[in-house]
C-alpha cells in the first residue's frame, strides 16, 4: 500500500455521492479505476503487506521492527490477495523466534470504492462509483508479557 | 473474494445443498488423511517440467487449533474451488436450524458453533465466508488461529514409473471459530461480536490506549507520533475524501 495507484490522484470527490451499485454497464465504454482503501491507521509498528513489494523485503522489515526497532508488538495487515502473504509473514516471524512470538489474528471486511469513468468524454456516459467488499486480516505479532 | 456478490438468500441453493449435504462439511472426527478432491494445479516446483507427475496429495493431521472444543462442531473445510454460495447455503441452514435439518447436536435454534478452515489459496475465501456469516447471523464471537499445515505430495516419474518422490510442503492455513456462546476474551485472536467495520477505527483507540498503559519506553508519545504519521500518509496521495 506504500505505492499508490496512479488512479488515486485523479479522484473526483463530487462523484462520490452517485452510488449506483446495481447498474448494468457496457464494459467497453468505462474504465474501472480502483481507489485505495481509505483510512488506514499508520503507527510505527503497523505493516501493510502488499503484493508488489518483494516478500523477503517485507519480512525483513518486520524482523527489523521487532528486533532492532525495539517494538514489543507489530501489527501486520493484509487485504484481499495479500492476506496469504500477511499470514505467511506472521508465521515466518513466529517460526524464526523459536516460539517467543505469539500471533493474534482478527478479520474484517473493508469497503472499497471503484470509479467508473467513461472512455469517451463526448458520449453521454456519466462517471459512476461502485462499492464492493473485500476481506482483510490484521495480525498482531507480539512477545507475550511474562506473567 | 467479494463479499457483496452473494445473493441475499440461501433459499435458492437449498435444494442443491441438501443433495450434497455430506460433502462440504466434514465433522471433526472423520479420517485425518483425506485425499484432496480438487485438481490442484502443479505448484511452482520444477518437478512438473522434469517428467514428474503428482499422483497423491495428503494433508497431514495438524493439531486442532481450538483445544477443548466439542467434537460435534460443524467444520467447514474451504477449498480453493469451493463455491461460497454452496458453503454458505449449507452452513447458514445449519446455524439457523431451518427446514428441519436433522443431525447430531441440532437443537431448536440450530448449531451454536461453526469452524471455517482453509489453507493456501483458500485462505481468503475462508475469511470471506466467516465475514459473511458474522454479518448475516449477527452477535457471533470469533476466534481466529493461524498455523502452518504440512502437505505431503507424492510425485511419480512419467517415464519410468518406478521412481517416486515425496515432497513435504508447508502452507499457511487459517481456522475461524464462530460461536453464539461467549468465548474466552483473553485468548489471542479473539474478536467480540459486532466489530465488523469498526475494527479499523477502533483498533487505533484500543491499541494506542494499551500502549499507553504499558508505558513503553520508546520514542515520543504514541498519540503524537501516530497523528503525525497519519498526516504524512494522507499527504502521500491516498484518498482524501471525507468519510461518508
Amino acid at each position: 500500500m506504500r505505492t499508490p495507484y496512479n488512479a488515486s490522484n485523479i479522484l473526483l470527490p463530487e462523484h462520490a455521492e452517485n452510488k449506483q451499485p446495481a447498474v448494468e454497464m457496457d464494459p467497453v465504454e468505462y474504465t474501472l479505476r480502483k481507489r485505495l482503501p481509505r483510512k488506514l491507521p499508520k503507527r510505527r509498528n503497523d505493516v501493510y503487506v502488499n503484493m508488489k513489494t518483494d516478500f523477503r523485503a517485507q519480512l525483513a522489515r518486520c524482523q527489523k521492527l521487532l528486533e532492532g526497532g525495539g517494538h514489543r508488538e507489530i501489527c501486520v495487515h493484509g487485504l484481499g490477495l495479500a492476506i496469504n502473504r500477511a499470514i505467511n509473514i506472521a508465521l515466518q516471524l513466529q517460526a524464526s523466534s523459536q516460539g517467543a512470538l505469539q500471533l493474534a489474528a482478527n478479520t474484517s471486511t473493508v469497503e472499497l470504492v471503484d470509479d467508473l469513468e467513461p472512455e469517451d468524454p463526448d458520449e453521454a456516459g456519466e462517471p459512476m462509483t461502485r462499492t464492493r467488499n473485500n476481506s482483510a486480516i490484521h495480525i498482531k505479532v507480539f512477545y507475550p508479557d511474562p506473567q | 473474494m467479494e463479499n457483496g456478490v452473494i445473493p441475499g438468500t440461501c433459499a435458492v441453493y437449498q435444494g442443491q445443498t441438501h443433495s450434497n449435504a455430506g460433502q462440504p462439511a466434514v465433522v471433526n472426527v472423520s479420517s485425518p488423511l483425506k485425499p484432496a478432491p480438487l485438481p490442484i494445479p502443479p505448484p511452482a516446483l520444477k518437478l512438473g517440467q522434469e517428467g514428474f507427475k503428482k499422483v497423491c496429495r495428503t494433508e497431514e493431521d495438524s493439531p486442532c487449533p481450538f483445544p477443548g472444543l466439542a467434537s460435534g462442531v460443524l467444520e467447514m473445510r474451504v477449498k480453493e474451488g469451493s463455491k461460497i454460495r454452496n458453503l454458505m447455503g449449507f452452513a447458514m441452514a445449519r446455524m439457523q436450524g431451518e427446514k428441519g435439518v436433522s443431525g447430531g447436536g441440532v437443537t431448536g435454534g440450530g448449531l451454536r458453533q461453526v469452524v471455517f478452515t482453509g489453507s493456501g489459496r483458500a485462505v481468503t475465501k475462508t475469511i470471506t465466508c466467516a465475514e459473511i456469516m458474522k454479518r448475516k447471523v449477527g452477535s457471533l464471537h470469533q476466534l481466529t488461529k493461524l498455523q502452518y499445515k504440512v502437505v505431503k505430495e507424492v510425485w511419480e516419474s512419467t517415464e519410468g514409473g518406478t521412481s517416486e518422490m515425496t515432497v513435504h510442503r508447508t502452507v499457511p492455513s487459517i481456522s475461524i471459530l464462530l460461536s453464539k456462546d461467549p468465548l474466552d476474551p483473553q485468548e489471542p485472536g479473539y474478536q467480540p461480536p459486532e466489530t465488523l467495520s469498526a475494527l479499523w477505527e477502533e483498533k487505533e483507540g484500543v491499541e494506542s490506549a494499551s500502549q499507553k498503559t504499558c508505558k513503553r519506553p520508546l520514542g515520543p508519545l504514541p498519540y503524537s507520533s501516530f497523528t503525525h504519521c497519519k498526516r504524512m500518509c494522507l499527504g502521500e496521495g491516498v484518498s482524501v475524501l471525507p468519510p461518508q
